[in-house]
């Protein structure tokens, strides 16, 4: 096409869309140094642009900007690995198996994936439907899974459905009958790690009349869900819940998310008892801008906490064996997916990260609905078309290459031929002191 | 002299000698967690057999997971137990399980012998059938049963002890101090044999008078059968299934339920404030033992009710404060007094989900109670029903399906009981109107038979408004030679409808033997099932008969036709049971009957994947009969189920018509929880009530419900669902209701607030809503409620506002009404008639709809502004 025919609008999503890149390209060269005031404690400066840089390349940088820790000042910054010595690391000969199961049960369907992640439930409404398909494009390619969120299935993801999570979460929003019978994994949103207790809500801002048709809502009006599920109150309304998805769906492999309150340990064997396949504990680091902030930075047990915590509880009753543990809530590098297996999850769940691979500057703006700037976090029909699937999903690809490079070699590194012989492996993990992370 | 509350404080005092080892602690947790449960409660005027219970608690074992179980008994028949009455009533019966045998000795040593005088001893023995004894996974304790009175010179040291001396009755009874002391005794046992360091080996199970619990790590009726007590007679029973979900080991003691002295306690909930519950008792040195929600539950009635000596009003108001508007609608004389027990006890009332079933055994009064409270904000399912034929029986379940069970199992050998009760209701928690609670008494009259009460938190008596006699088989003549006119339907409708006011049972008999008989071709079993589903699903005036009793009569000729159908089934019906199913229509509108009887209530084998396969192979008709709490039934159909008809008969289960799309659902009697989850399109018809989050975020369809809805009705619904609700809700209507403007399209509730009784006429409720939240955070949608004396007012609303209903609402709602009129016979005439006379639609209902927001949002503007 020439510039004749298109329009005005098209040509200025082209010119933002080729600024943007241009920037997500440059800016990790740091040709120009670090941008000021990028990021956070958490996400630092060099994360974000090391993720873009490996959403680039599909390779960890190699020009010194830090990729594996943030500077928190905790949690999973504050955790190293104890290497072995070079050599006592396995060769490159050796094949490193990166892939889980996601059916530790004997029975029911076999799901397999062959990397040890995959992408978090952020709905339609929180984010843009090309940024959803990019994230279900990726996970068909990677043979693993995206999650709908709670906000409706959109039909074009209908061509993705075997790599795509059904989330029922306390509001319902979009789910029939058939979206639970498309789903291989129908996961139970029970609470955030970002915002346990809050329920979930998507301000009125983002509420456009596509995102309202989608949930059956009104345009405009704030949504808000529920918290907890009004039809479950305890344990055995949490069966008969499993069981309703069941008559639905008998194919299905049923995922509870829950956040981590003290007494995850007993929440998850419950999960268990009742008939999940996975339990999904999402920690309290997680949550994009539209969480409150008092909500993330006060509420719900660290992730490194809660982990050991659960997989302890688990092997204790003698079922660690059949539950696939999944952790998520701030995983946002290779070493901090290693790090929670060896803490004692199977796998982790990717939500911010994958945001960032596309773009994302952590700048806070989600809740509003022209507040993203790189048009992830919006439904804005404008806004949204600043990304196109196959640019995103291929920088989703790449990521997700960068971080299976890094996760063989941590492994390697580690004298382990498979994921699952870190699951648990605390004594693999080091601790270090305020002094030694800074 | 000494006062009321001296001898209080020295009784609680008097407790410090049970403080712990090692003191207090700073932070209490709970030993496992627990949120599940399955309870019922049954009390009656004459003793009934643990078997019936076993009937009931078979039926609900869904709700618990095998890992404890437990029946307590109040009121017990002494030939039993091989005692007289009098020891019975003024003994105290101390129930010990003995987890280590040899333990048995140094118990009686150390706790038997010093305290009572033992009038009768004898061993529980558990049966060795293997059958039952290879499904435990833990062996169940050895009990032994002592039947005793406290030592004269235990009250003596007691008294003494506790500068009691000058405490004479009727300060302070004797018993009293008796109380305390088996109280006391069983405390220390209990310590020293089962919650201190190293084996669990000893503890009791019940001390009260007249009384008996037991429990075990299995199922609720496990315990019956393992200690063979099917034939064993109580006036109130209570019996519990658990779901605990951590542990690998379960100790029986950790099993529901609890007793307090003369009250056993079950319960179905989880406490967020145990911790708090705990500091609250250890103020008034009460340490548990057992570490669970219902152990401390029981400890706070004990406290309440005998030490504190309250009222049953008072301690039901401490454990499930009445609050927000509740509070302000209460009498004046109860606020002061309420507030200051709310003021004094708010840190002992568990706060979150639960439902206690206590019975309790008021020896010194010849009382046996069976008393039901549930939550303020009613977040656990709970079912009352009463019965009264010749025997008065009441119920409180967590379920409806267990109480017909239990009545099935009663009617099947007693003919006087029969399947129905008069009566089923919710309880409305922490409300001024029935305070959430309902208590049955049953009160020794001497010889004679006992009385039998119902009553609310409040005193105010629950009757069954049914004058008429229950059917009794020995006291029916039998009657033959009916002739049924050859008219369809409406017509033999109508014919039987008008003369059964002036028949007796007999005919009534006589009249179904006819419909039966006729069943042999396929005109004449639609004909037959038409007729028996209106006369069920109808409400009209029933002359002599009693409506629960011909409603049992009903079933019974269903069964028979179906059974009929069983035998020859035939091209418009065709037979379904578990193991017995066909591989598709052999005509196409052909109806799969479906006795619903030997499929499991969820799961692979379940009912509801047996219609999904069915309607697979190629049925679109269902009809299903004899539903014990079978769950999801219609659910799984898959999208565009439209021309789908299911016919539901008996117990149905929660969750009925979830995510149906277009498919129709009839249920002939009360539904259960949950149901019609995530509607998107179709339509339900409930000749009953609904229980608890009814259209959870529903999407669309029709609604039509006869009776009222329990709590959080159309919760979170978007899109277009419209809900005709001829009764009330008892809290939460349409909360954060979402769904469009319905003039244009989009959802509402239509709120008639009348009760249509059991003899057909129309009744005005005291108000529509008794609620304190109505549609509130509701952003779409509208309710329409018929309100003509303004009742319901503005405090009520949390985001809605009243607006006068205009002709364009009404043109809206109108043929809701009219179909609502067709489905059970309510005429919209009699609906817009206020006091005698009709008035115009907009004088009747009033609709509430959101308040309009004045601010846009940021984008909203943005839009506007470029539209």
């Amino acid at each position: 096409m020439d510039n004749r025919s298109r329009t005005a609008e098209q040509l200025v999503i082209e010119k933002h869309t080729e600024r943007l890149r241009r920037g997500f390209h440059l800016w990790p060269g740091l040709k120009q140094g670090r941008p000021p005031a990028l990021g956070d404690y958490r996400w630092t400066a060099d994360l974000i642009l090391s993720t873009w840089l490996q959403a680039e390349t599909g390779m960890p940088p190699t020009n010194g900007l830090e990729h594996r820790v943030g500077n928190s000042g905790g949690g999973f910054d504050r955790l190293d690995f104890k290497f072995f010595p070079q050599d006592r690391w396995l060769p490159d000969t050796v094949t490193i198996d990166l892939s889980i199961p996601l059916n530790r049960r004997p029975y029911d369907r076999r799901i397999e994936i062959p990397v040890p992640f995959y992408g978090a439930g952020m709905s339609f409404g929180s984010i843009s439907e090309p940024v959803m398909r990019a994230r279900a494009q990726a996970a068909q390619v990677w043979k693993t899974f995206t999650c709908t969120g709670e906000g409706g299935y959109p039909e074009s993801l209908l061509a993705y459905k075997d790599h795509v999570i059904t989330q029922i979460a306390t509001g319902m929003f979009g789910v029939r009958e058939e979206t639970i019978q498309y789903a291989p994994i129908v996961e139970f949103k029970y609470a955030q790690g970002a915002k346990p207790g809050l329920g979930g809500h998507l301000l009125g801002d983002k509420v456009t009349a596509t995102v309202a048709t989608m949930r059956e809502s009104l345009p405009w009006v704030s949504l808000f869900s529920p918290f907890p599920f009004h039809s479950v109150y305890s344990v055995e309304d949490h069966k008969k819940h499993v069981d309703w998805v069941k008559t639905i769906n008998p194919e299905a492999l049923v995922s509870v998310k829950v956040s981590t309150p003290t007494d995850i340990d007993m929440v998850a064997v419950g999960s268990y008892y009742d008939g999940a396949h996975i339990v999904h504990i999402d920690g309290s680091y997680g949550g994009t801008g539209a969480a409150p902030e008092i909500a993330k930075k006060t509420i719900a047990m660290p992730i490194e906490f809660a982990l050991p915590k659960v997989h302890r509880c688990l092997l204790q009753e003698g079922i660690r064996g059949e539950v696939v543990l999944m952790a998520s809530g701030g995983i946002r590098t290779a070493d901090d997916i290693a790090k929670a297996i060896a803490l004692g999850a199977d796998g982790a769940v990717l939500g911010t990260t994958e945001l960032v691979a596309l773009g994302c500057t952590r700048c806070g703006n989600c809740e509003r609905g022209r507040g993203c700037p790189f048009g992830l976090c919006t439904t804005d029909p404008e806004l949204s078309q600043l990304v196109e699937t196959d640019w995103a999903a291929e920088r989703l690809g790449k990521l997700y290459q960068s971080f299976q490079l890094q996760l063989s070699d941590i492994l390697r590194r580690l004298g382990l031929s498979s994921i699952r012989d870190l699951v648990g492996r605390t004594d693999l993990l080091l601790y270090r002191s305020q002094e030694e992370t800074r | 002299m000494i006062t009321q509350p001296e001898t209080v404080a020295r009784f609680l005092a008097s407790r410090e000698s049970l403080i712990p080892e090692g003191g207090t602690r700073a932070v209490w947790r709970k030993a496992e967690a627990e949120g599940g449960c399955g309870v019922i409660g049954m009390a009656a005027s004459e003793r009934i057999p643990a078997r019936h219970l076993l009937q009931a608690l078979t039926q609900m074992r869904n709700r618990g997971n095998g890992k404890g179980g437990g029946i307590a008994a109040v009121g017990l028949a002494p030939e039993d137990w091989g005692v007289t009455q009098e020891i019975l009533e003024n003994d105290y019966l101390l129930a010990i399980a003995y987890l280590d045998s040899r333990a048995r000795l140094e118990v009686e040593r150390s706790y038997i012998e010093p305290t009572f005088e033992i009038d009768h001893a004898r061993s529980l023995p558990g049966t060795d059938d293997s059958g039952i004894v290879g499904r435990l996974d833990v062996k169940p304790p050895e009990v032994f049963l002592y039947f005793g009175r406290v030592k004269p010179g235990a009250v003596e040291a007691f008294r003494k002890k506790n500068g009691l001396e000058a405490a004479a009755a009727p300060a302070l009874p004797r018993n009293r101090i008796e109380d305390e002391i088996v109280y006391q005794n069983s405390y220390g046992l209990n310590r020293t044999f089962y919650a201190s360091a190293g084996e669990k080996r000893a503890f009791v199970l019940s001390h009260g008078k007249n009384m008996l619990a037991l429990k075990m790590v299995g199922y609720g009726d496990d315990v019956i059968r393992y200690y063979q007590l099917e034939g064993m007679r109580a006036h109130v029973w209570i019996g519990h299934h658990r779901y605990p979900t951590k542990g690998k080991v379960w100790h029986p003691g950790g099993a529901h339920p609890f007793v307090g002295l003369h009250e056993a306690l079950v319960h179905n909930g989880d406490f967020a404030n145990y911790s708090s519950i705990c500091e609250y008792l250890a103020q008034r040195n009460i340490y548990p033992l057992f570490l669970t929600d219902t152990e401390v539950s029981v400890l706070v009635f004990d406290l309440l009710h005998r030490t504190y000596s309250y009222p049953l009003e008072y301690v039901i108001e401490s454990l499930a404060p009445t609050t927000e508007r509740d509070f302000t609608l209460l009498p004046e004389e109860k606020k002061p007094i309420y507030h200051q027990l709310q003021t004094v006890h708010i840190h002992g009332s568990p706060d979150g989900p639960w439902f206690f079933l206590i019975a309790q055994s008021a020896q010194a009064q010849g009382a046996y109670r069976l008393i039901g409270i549930t939550d303020t904000s009613m977040l656990r399912p709970q079912v009352f029903a009463l019965q009264q034929g010749p025997v008065s029986i009441g119920f409180a379940a967590s379920e409806k399906q267990a109480i017909d069970a239990a009545l099935e199992s009663l009617a099947s050998e007693d003919q006087r009981f029969w399947t129905h009760a008069d009566l089923y209701w919710n309880a409305r928690g922490g409300s001024h109107t029935d305070g959430g609670a309902f208590i049955f008494t049953v009160q020794a009259d001497g010889n004679g038979p006992a009385r039998f009460v119902c009553t609310d938190k409040f005193g105010r008596p629950i009757q069954a408004s049914a004058p008429q006699e229950p059917y009794q088989a020995r006291a029916t003549a039998v009657r033959t030679g009916i002739a049924l006119p050859d008219v369809p339907t409406p017509g033999l409708f109508a014919w039987a409808r008008e003369r059964l006011l002036g028949w007796d049972y007999g005919n009534l008999l006589a009249f179904l033997e006819a419909l039966g008989r006729t069943a042999g071709n396929d005109h004449d079993r639609r004909r037959a099932l038409e007729v028996l589903t209106l006369l069920m699903d109808r409400r009209y005036p029933t002359g002599s008969m009693r409506p629960s009793s011909m409603l049992s009569l009903f079933d019974q000729s269903l069964e028979a036709i179906v059974g009929s159908i069983r035998q020859s089934p035939s091209v418009a019906y065709a037979f379904v049971s578990a193991g017995n199913s066909p591989p598709g229509p052999s005509a196409p509108a052909q109806t799969a009957v479906i006795h619903a009887g030997g499929f499991a209530a969820q799961g692979e084998h379940s009912l509801a994947r047996e219609i999904v396969r069915l309607y697979q192979r190629g049925f679109r008709k269902f009809m299903v009969t004899h539903a014990r709490g079978h769950r999801f039934i219609a659910n799984g159909l898959g999208p565009d189920t439209k021309g789908v008809s299911i016919d539901v008969y008996g117990a149905s289960g929660d969750y009925l018509a979830s995510g149906i799309d277009g498919a129709e659902v009839f249920v002939h009697g009360d539904a259960q929880d949950q149901l019609a989850q995530i509607m998107k399109d179709g339509k339900l018809v409930v000749y009953g009530s609904v229980g608890q989050t009814f259209l959870y975020a529903g999407k669309g369809g029709q609604a039509f419900v006869l009776g009222s809805a329990a709590g959080r009705p159309l919760i979170n619904a978007v899109g277009k669902p419209r809900v005709v609700i001829n009764g009330t809700c008892l809290d939460y209507l349409a909360e954060s209701f979402m769904a469009g403007d319905p003039l244009e399209g989009g959802g509402f509730a239509i709120l008639n607030g009348i009760v249509l009784n059991d003899q057909g006429q129309i009744l005005e409720m005291d108000t529509p809503y008794p609620g304190g939240n109505l549609f509130s955070l509701a952003s779409g949608g509208a309710i329409y409620i018929r309100d003509p004396h303004g009742k319901v007012s503005e405090e009520q609303l949390n985001g809605g506002e009243f607006a006068r209903l205009e002709e364009r609402d009404w043109a809206v709602i109108r043929p809701f009404l009219e179909e609502n009129e067709r489905l059970f016979g309510i005429p919209v005439a009699r609906l817009l008639e206020v006091d005698g006379s009709p008035l115009p639609p907009a004088q009747v209902y009033r609709k509430i709809q959101p308040r309009a927001i004045a601010a846009l949002q940021a984008e909203e503007a943005w839009v506007k502004m470029h539209a």
